[in-house]
């Protein structure tokens, strides 16, 4: 297994949420970039950056659906996690259909977040062969 | 002999068959006979109308019971909805806390003694628990508000003073913002016959709500002006960004809100058209294209005094 | 009509004990007192018709006063006064009961029209009970 640290785009509109979480994620050993929005996120984004994006689905301006299909768009290999604060099968399948691998259901104890991320990571490994 | 219809039997049926009886009682008989079948075919066609009339009786009690179902599942559907949204605004406020209290276990592993900078950590991360939960809180609370089963107590006010106080109210804070709050009254605006707490809310929550719409900006408009039936009416306009077409029908929808997390619960609207409601009068939001959001409260005209004897 | 019996709530003694006699000369039983703690002793004492409450207040502040005055209460009406107006605050005391906010300085006719208002909402409440 690869052993170097899983570079990970996180994006919610909740500051407190982010900047917490990027801490845990970072205890982990990934490289957290954070940002606060959609438009933040493609701001800091290129392809080839990241391995996974984790983003939440309900934020103003731009949706987290619209970003996941955005990015699915001009990175076809990076591995996208949707967060939410509610799930529903619409939820689900909407998310999926558009290209997203998973998602959590708020909250959502950071190991099995991180837990999450890792199989995302995986998978993306295998892909690249 | 006339055909006994059959007790399963359409009307349409009972009536062929009598026109069937017809037909052939006609060339076959004559005189009494005849007079027999064209009475018979009579008798089929009025039992044929009372079948009609008894099925037509059925149809509207199922139509009836698949009303009153249809309603039920709308009012589950619409309290599944109002589940959803309150779900979904405390998640929030938890996955935070989750994520914080997660950090603060991690601040507090031995070794001790901690640092400064350490204990200042843990105590910021209390406050941040703290703000969450009291965000939960004013959800909660805002959900009793709603939930409260309010008997207006009606006393006989001037909406416009009522209107201004709330104006002075949220006019520093706009000013900050570089919102200009427009008031428009009207002098002749007869006394109107309300719940002054309950009414001075609603129009704080449609003040609020128009804050958020211009920020960064814009103009906040109320006015008032006498109803067509003596009542009166309260207007709120703001230049913000307006309502699309396919969010009006819901914009007083318990929880529906495109605002940021933290920023208005999404109840105030909904309270606000409860309390309109409860006070009997009927509130109404437009979106004309390119000219932000208008809001308009009509209130009953006041029941004529009874002259004193 | 008899006038309503009157407690203000104000941690600025100058303040609250001016508005205390002001009240007084115009025929209203006023008391005052200077915190949240004092404000709910006296309360349980007697019985009062209204209430001007300071909304900024060290220790139990104005909100969480009127909550525990609402609960113990709740047919005692209550004016919030602030010095700074704060809109937050003000959604917040209004939907938790206050009758009304009040904005410092407060012209005393505008108070007393207030306070005459909220007694008058008390005693219709009572009548209709």
């Amino acid at each position: 297994m690869n052993t170097t640290p899983v570079r990970l785009l996180l994006v919610d509109d909740e500051e407190r949420f982010v900047t917490t979480l990027a801490r845990l994620l970072g205890l982990r050993g990934m490289a957290v970039t954070s940002a606060l929005s959609a438009e933040q996120a493609l701001a800091a984004f290129a392809p080839g950056a990241f391995d996974v994006a984790l983003l939440d689905v309900k934020m103003p301006g731009v949706s987290g659906v619209d970003l996941l299909v955005e990015l699915r768009k001009r990175d076809p290999d990076i591995e996208v996690i949707m967060l939410t604060g509610h799930a529903s099968v619409d939820v689900a399948a909407e998310i999926m259909s558009r290209g997203g691998s998973d998602y959590l259901l708020k909250p959502c104890p950071t190991d099995d977040i991180a837990a999450k991320i890792l199989s995302a990571y995986e998978r993306r490994c295998a892909k690249k062969g | 002999m006339p055909q006994k219809t059959p007790e399963s039997a359409s009307p349409s049926r009972a009536l062929a068959l009598a026109a069937c009886a017809l037909a052939l009682g006609a060339p076959l008989l004559s005189g009494w006979a005849g007079m027999a079948a064209g009475a018979g075919a009579a008798g089929c066609v009025l039992y044929g109308r009372w079948k009609w009339a008894k099925l037509v009786r059925q149809g509207k009690a199922q139509r009836d019971a698949l009303r009153d179902r249809l309603l039920q599942s709308q009012k589950l559907a619409a309290i599944g909805e109002v589940a959803a949204g309150i779900a979904h605004e405390i998640n929030n406020p938890l996955a935070v806390i989750t994520q914080e209290t997660e950090w603060m276990e991690h601040l507090l592993a031995p070794p001790l003694p901690m640092s400064e900078q350490t204990y200042s950590a843990v105590r910021q991360g209390l406050k941040d628990v703290q703000a969450q939960v009291n965000r939960c809180a004013d959800i909660t609370h805002s959900l009793l508000s709603l939930a409260r089963n309010w008997t207006p107590i009606l006393q006989p006010v001037d909406l416009n003073t009522l209107a201004e106080d709330m104006a002075k109210l949220v006019e520093l804070e706009a000013r900050q913002r570089n919102v200009t709050l427009d008031r428009r009254y009207a002098p002749d605006l007869p006394e109107a016959l309300l719940d002054p707490p309950l009414m001075r809310q609603a129009i704080l929550n449609l003040l609020v709500n128009a804050l958020h719409a211009v920020e960064g900006g814009g103009v906040i408009s109320m006015a008032t002006a006498p109803g067509p039936e003596g009542g009166c009416i309260l207007r709120v306009a703001d230049t913000g960004p307006g309502i699309p077409e396919q969010n009006i029908s819901r914009i007083f929808d318990p929880f529906f809100t495109t605002k940021a997390p933290g920023k208005g619960t999404g109840l105030g609207l909904a309270i606000t058209h409860r309390i309109i409601d409860r006070l009997g009068g009927t509130i109404t939001a437009e979106s004309p294209p390119g000219k932000g959001a208008v809001f308009t409260i009509s209130l009953p005209p006041t029941p004529a005094k009874e002259p004193q004897p | 009509m008899d006038k309503a019996k009157v407690l203000v709530v104000d941690d600025e003694r100058d303040l609250n004990e001016t508005l205390v006699k002001r009240l007084k000369r115009r025929g209203y039983e006023t008391q005052s007192a200077f915190d949240g703690l004092e404000a709910l002793a006296v309360l349980a004492g007697e019985p009062f018709d209204v209430i001007v409450l300071d909304v900024k207040m060290p220790g139990m502040d104005g909100i969480e006063t009127l909550r525990e005055i609402k609960k113990r209460h709740p047919r005692i009406e209550v004016l919030l006064l602030t010095g700074h107006a704060s809109v937050e605050s003000g959604v917040q005391g209004m939907s938790m009961g206050a009758n009304d906010y009040l904005i410092k300085p407060v012209e005393i006719e505008d108070l007393l029209k207030a306070i005459n208002q909220a007694y008058e909402r008390k005693r219709l409440a009572t009548e209709n009970a």
